[in-house]
């Protein structure tokens, strides 16, 4: 580097000298006079001057290069080093590099700090959605999310399900091309236009099903607001409440049943005993056959209660089951017993066709009991005087079943009212003038077989023919 | 002397139509009985009754349906109807002109209001 100041020194040097010597000869001219000896100096210093600057040029070239070549292998090694000049030239360029580079590799850390910080952040943004997405997926209700363009831009499975959508090809979509039922699609966007960010809106919706049965829900609409407070979009959650529909209805038709029932016999109850207090039963035999009225019509009364405490501890589960080794046989045996002399008055004939008592069921005896005996007491029930009436029973070892068949020769099940013979308060019209019923009976006894001994029920009937009550449970 | 007035009662309650019936011949009315709806609406066309008591819930027909068929009829159109009820089922003003149902009592009820209200509706009627 000192060569290459050296050299433009001697260049600035002879330059000058070279300037000297015109300007000598240009005044000699001027002055009229006339050599030749300054001209000539002249010349060769301005000759020597420009050799001088082009080596110190030459050299100060070579510098660069080299400082070039030095530079670029510091970078491929991404390490900036602070590159030593010998030059004195190049040592300021040298310096201002430096100084770039030391800026440069302060940004391109200071960089790649903030790239390092975003790429957590897209980390935890990203592990914030997929949770968000994962709580929506699990969730049983339906979730739309919309933005300001009325666009999907988040729903679940459930929502997918109802609306018949396919979730990876919805996303990003107008929601009105992907969600075909349009009240839904108003809601949503009555919602965004009324730009109420802080209030929401819970309305029934209907949607039809996949079934023919329509599904009813009750959808929440929330305005989304973005960072300056404005709507930015809709959040639709629909619940499910078919079934809480369906619940509330059976409930009611229960209690409008139950309300029903009990008030028949307590109407009688209660105008007889007022007939009895006012007077109007005139003879010991009216009133005799009154107070008879009265004690039918609470016991009925009783037993309808009995029967709603019954099913409902079945069907709650809290009734209490004491199962052992029981013969079915023998509780029919009982049965029978009990039931012969309301038979006899009707002269009804019970015919027995029993297998041995050592087959033997896991049962609850009174449950059991109960049960058969609420079958004997329809039969004689619906059979006409001198009629009879079969109770049978059948082993089927292969299959360890036992079943059991009362058989009557009563009025028969029209064909219409034979598959709700078991739902509760169900009475066939047309036989409701036969005998009077709660309507919980054959209920109750599906309950016992079906729910408590986990066995079978079935019927079979012809009108004007008879019935045949029937159940198969386990052998032990 | 004051003509017998005919009372028609319908329900499908042995119990029930025993007592009303009592009730009503106790008090000087002509009654006849009908265990459903049907049996109701023939009795009624032969027997042409001042009034009808008629129970909500029966088979063939309900109280409320053949109350709606009498009131069509031009035969049977004047007879005014009280029903006796254990739905809870309420009186609108249409199923007067619609059915001639006038009145409605629960089950269960009184006799003796019963008598007052078949009074008060032969009143009404009159």
């Amino acid at each position: 580097m000192r060569r290459t100041t050296f050299l433009t020194l001697l260049a600035f040097l002879l330059l000058a000298g070279g300037v000297v010597c015109l300007m000598q000869k240009a005044r000699v001219l001027a002055l009229g006079g006339d050599s030749d000896t300054s001209l000539y100096a002249g010349a060769a210093l301005l000759m020597l001057a420009a050799t001088s600057a082009l080596f110190a040029l030459t050299m100060l070239r070579r510098s660069c290069i080299t400082l070039e070549k030095r530079l670029e292998k510091s970078i491929s090694r991404g390490k900036l080093e602070q590159v030593i000049a010998s030059d004195i030239q190049a040592q300021s360029l040298v310096g201002a590099i430096n100084d770039v580079m030391d800026f440069a590799d302060r940004s391109v850390t200071e960089s790649a700090m903030k790239l390092k910080e975003i790429e957590i952040q897209l980390k935890v943004a990203t592990g914030r959605r997929q949770h968000a997405e994962a709580i929506l997926y699990s969730i049983s209700d339906a979730v739309l999310v919309t933005d300001q363009f009325d666009e999907l831009v988040l729903a679940n499975e459930a929502a997918a399900r109802i609306f018949g959508f396919d979730l990876e090809e919805a996303t990003r979509k107008p929601m009105a091309s992907v969600i075909a039922d349009t009240t839904m699609v108003q809601l949503i966007n009555d919602m965004r236009q009324s730009g109420s960010t802080n209030g929401r809106r819970i309305v029934e919706h209907q949607i039809k099903g996949p079934g023919s049965s329509p599904m009813t829900f009750k959808a929440t609409l929330s305005c989304v607001s973005d960072r300056a407070d404005q709507p930015a979009g809709v959040v639709a959650v629909l619940h499910d409440m078919t079934k809480e529909k369906e619940v509330a209805e059976m409930k009611n038709d229960f209690v409008s049943n139950v309300s029903h029932e009990l008030r028949t016999p307590l109407a009688s109850i209660k105008a007889y005993v007022e007939m009895l207090i006012d007077g109007e039963a005139d003879d010991e035999r009216t009133k005799r056959e009154f107070y008879d009225i009265i004690q039918s019509e609470a016991n009925r009364l009783g037993r309808l209660i009995d029967n709603i405490l019954n099913i409902s501890r079945i069907e709650s589960g809290l009734v209490k089951v004491n199962k052992q080794p029981q013969s079915l046989t023998v509780i029919l045996k009982e049965a029978i017993e009990v039931i012969t002399p309301q038979a006899k008055m009707k002269k009804i004939e019970i015919v027995e066709q029993l297998t041995p008592v050592f087959y033997q069921t896991q049962a609850d005896k009174d449950m059991l009991y109960q049960a058969v005996l609420n079958l004997l007491s329809n039969s004689v029930k619906y059979t006409p005087e001198s009629g009879r009436i079969t109770v049978q029973t059948l082993v089927d070892e292969s299959k360890r079943k036992v079943i059991a068949r009362i058989s009557d020769t009563g009025v028969g099940i029209p064909p219409k009212d034979l598959p709700f013979v078991f739902d509760k308060f169900y009475r066939a019209e047309a036989n409701n003038r036969m005998a009077k019923g709660t309507g919980l009976g054959l209920s109750l006894v599906k309950h016992i077989i079906e729910t408590v001994h986990h066995g079978r029920i079935f019927v079979e009937s012809q009108v004007n023919k008879g019935s045949t009550f029937g159940f198969e449970i386990e052998l032990i | 002397m004051q003509e017998t007035k005919t009372i028609l009662v319908a329900d499908d309650e042995s119990h029930i139509l025993n007592v009303v019936s009592l009730k009503l011949r106790n008090a000087g009315f002509r009654v006849v009985t009908a265990a459903d709806g049907q049996e109701a609406f023939d009795l009624a066309h032969q027997e042409k009754p001042d009034l009808l008591i008629t129970d909500y819930h029966m088979p063939q027909l309900s109280g409320l349906e053949l109350c709606q068929k009498l009131k069509h009829d031009p035969q049977t159109c004047s007879i005014k109807a009280i029903m006796l009820t254990a739905r809870g089922y309420h009186l609108e003003p249409t199923d007067t002109e619609q059915s001639g149902i006038l009145r409605m009592l629960s089950k269960p009820f009184s006799p003796r209001q019963l008598l007052a209200t078949v009074n008060e509706v032969l009143q009404l009627a009159a």
